[in-house]
């Protein structure tokens, strides 16, 4: 037998009683720590499973594992990432302006997608929605940034320092690394003109990610689609039109 | 100190004796009666959707399962009589199981896991205010959350403050705090949801669990960070201008810590701060053992005790 729990219920209350004076008083009990050696226990492979918890998780993964085989297009080349000008970039960027017009209901003029952005490309073949989650796993959101002249000068200078191309411009790179001849929308960049351009671009990129600090100041406008979501739509559309996963590298960026 | 505050930690000092005497007593009738309660808790942070191991490869490859944590929870419980087991929020997000099911897995799972309580992070809020009130059903266990205003939401109502977990006598205070939605989550995913300052609703939460609740632990369950160099309140900060809190349980930074760290809070006593990395990748455990002395520097020479033989 341990204390009687009568007496000691009695005991903390006529304690309590007593403390409520004051709120910061300790109650009846003190507390010591004590830890493990090792107080985060790893969840490795050496554990065993609950046989319970994997019996809920298995019709739930059969789905999963079936709905990432779905097959949402067809590529009949790979499209492959890398440095400056790649397809999947273009493709990617391209999509993002289409989306996020359709999102907001106006022209969107320029999108960016930078290479490091996209983990993977997509093999020739069927693209199914697990390709799509292997090229954009992260959940990053469409979202629309209106850029002063000056902000978009400095994409184009960031842009051109890494040969990487600009959904809807074409601009040509100097000796030294600067962007000359921007067009966008086939128009030519005029710094002082005083508009603002919109930007399809995932929230990421635009706070700031891939040190794209320039665009820190602007406040995105949400389309509250993930990026992910519009890749794949993106994919099923141009299969219901009959058409092929395809991008070229089409001299957006030109070396001088 | 006050004359009045002295007087009155004179009467308290005197009437603690004369109920501790009383008590010891007891103790002498009662042989067996030395046994002190204990306390384990079990906690977990920034799950984020993780429900299978990582996959091979990779920096956390094998690593975490929900159904390999399940085990071991089980394991604990079988051996030790007191268990919480505490959640700090970021259950969603990161896997193709939220993206396809939008958390109800999880929750289920955590359910089933018997989870006493878990708080609110800001990827919890990524399928909006709707996305999250569609899945509570599935979880039985509540969400804490003192410094959200939701008054003016569809989830009005729907999460305490607080709540106070009774193990063998032992009372013990839980609480929620969230880090600042705005700029971190959509404005939409988060509606007319209002924060509130964490420091104040933390003294507020105190004053109430060690006052008319009487709890003898008082933990915080918190998703505003273990660190960050600028301004931004984080666990430490908190710590450090809250007394009354033994232990918070952190998330949002994914912080991997090797052991507790221990502040220094405005009374002079230590809160702990622990927080096991993200994605169940561990699960954190601190044991507790009480005793009956009622003098509140027993607390500030609490020491981190490794309990050498325990598991």
């Amino acid at each position: 037998m341990s204390t009687p729990p009568a007496l000691r219920r009695v005991a903390i209350w006529l304690a309590a009683a007593l403390l409520t004076a004051s709120a910061c008083q300790r109650a009846p009990y003190v507390p010591t720590a004590h830890f493990v050696p090792v107080t985060s226990r790893p969840v490795g492979k050496t554990q065993a499973e609950d046989p319970a918890v994997a019996a809920l998780i298995a019709p739930y993964h059969d789905k999963v594992t079936s709905q990432m085989a779905e097959v949402l297009g067809n590529a009949p080349a790979g499209l492959v990432k890398g440095p400056g000008e790649n397809p999947l970039s273009n493709f990617v960027a391209d999509l993002q302006r289409v989306r996020a017009s359709q999102a907001l209901g106006q022209p969107i003029p320029l999108g960016v997608m930078t290479n490091g952005g996209l983990r993977a490309g997509f093999a020739p073949g069927a693209v199914t929605l697990g390709s799509v989650f292997e090229l954009m796993p992260f959940e990053n959101e469409l979202v629309v940034l209106d850029a002063p002249g000056p902000v978009v000068q400095q994409l184009f200078d960031y842009a051109a320092h890494i040969k990487m191309a600009v959904s809807g411009a074409t601009y040509t790179v100097t000796f030294d690394g600067l962007p000359k001849d921007i067009r966008i929308g086939g128009v030519p960049f005029d710094v002082n003109d005083n508009r603002t351009w919109p930007i399809a671009i995932s929230d990421y990129l635009a706070t700031g990610g891939d040190n794209m600090g320039f665009f820190k100041g602007l406040t995105p406008r949400h389309t509250n689609i993930l990026l992910r979501t519009a890749i794949a739509d993106y994919i099923r559309d141009l299969t219901k039109a009959g058409k092929p996963v395809t991008a070229q590298v089409e001299g957006r960026v030109k070396a001088n | 100190m006050k004359r009045r505050d002295f007087l009155r930690h004179s009467f308290l000092g005197t009437a603690g004796l004369t109920v501790l005497g009383g008590l010891a007593r007891t103790a002498e009738a009662a042989p067996a009666a030395k046994v002190l309660p204990k306390l384990t808790i079990l906690h977990t942070n920034d799950m984020h959707s993780r429900i299978e191991p990582f996959p091979d490869g990779g920096q956390w490859g094998g690593l975490g399962g929900m159904a390999r944590r399940a085990a071991l929870i089980k394991d604990i419980r079988a051996q030790e009589p007191n268990v919480l087991l505490l959640d700090s929020g970021d259950i969603f997000q990161g896997t193709p199981y939220f993206n396809f099911f939008g958390g109800e897995l999880e929750y289920k799972l955590m359910s089933q896991m018997g989870y006493d309580a878990s708080t609110l992070g800001n990827h919890d809020f990524d399928n909006g205010l709707e996305g999250l009130q569609r899945q509570l059903p599935n979880a039985t266990f509540p969400f804490l959350i003192a410094n959200y205003d939701f008054s003016k939401t569809p989830l009005a109502g729907r999460f305490a403050p607080y709540k106070v977990f009774e193990k063998q006598g032992i009372r013990v205070g839980v609480f929620g705090l969230g880090i600042e939605l705005s700029g971190l989550v959509a404005d939409k995913n988060f509606g007319q949801t209002v924060y509130l300052d964490p420091v104040a609703k933390a003294k507020e939460m105190v004053a109430q669990l060690r006052g008319p609740e009487r709890c003898d632990l008082v933990i915080c369950l918190s998703h505003l960070g273990y660190k960050y160099e600028n301004a931004k309140l984080d666990d430490r900060k908190l710590a450090a201008q809250v007394s009354g809190i033994d232990l918070i349980l952190g998330g949002h930074t994914h912080t991997f810590m090797d052991a507790p760290e221990p502040i220094t809070s405005p009374d002079g006593h230590a809160t702990l701060i622990n927080q096991v990395g993200w994605s169940g990748i561990n699960l954190g455990r601190l044991d507790y053992e009480f005793s009956t002395k009622n003098k509140r520097a027993g607390l500030a020479s609490a020491a981190v005790v490794p309990v050498r033989a325990a598991c």
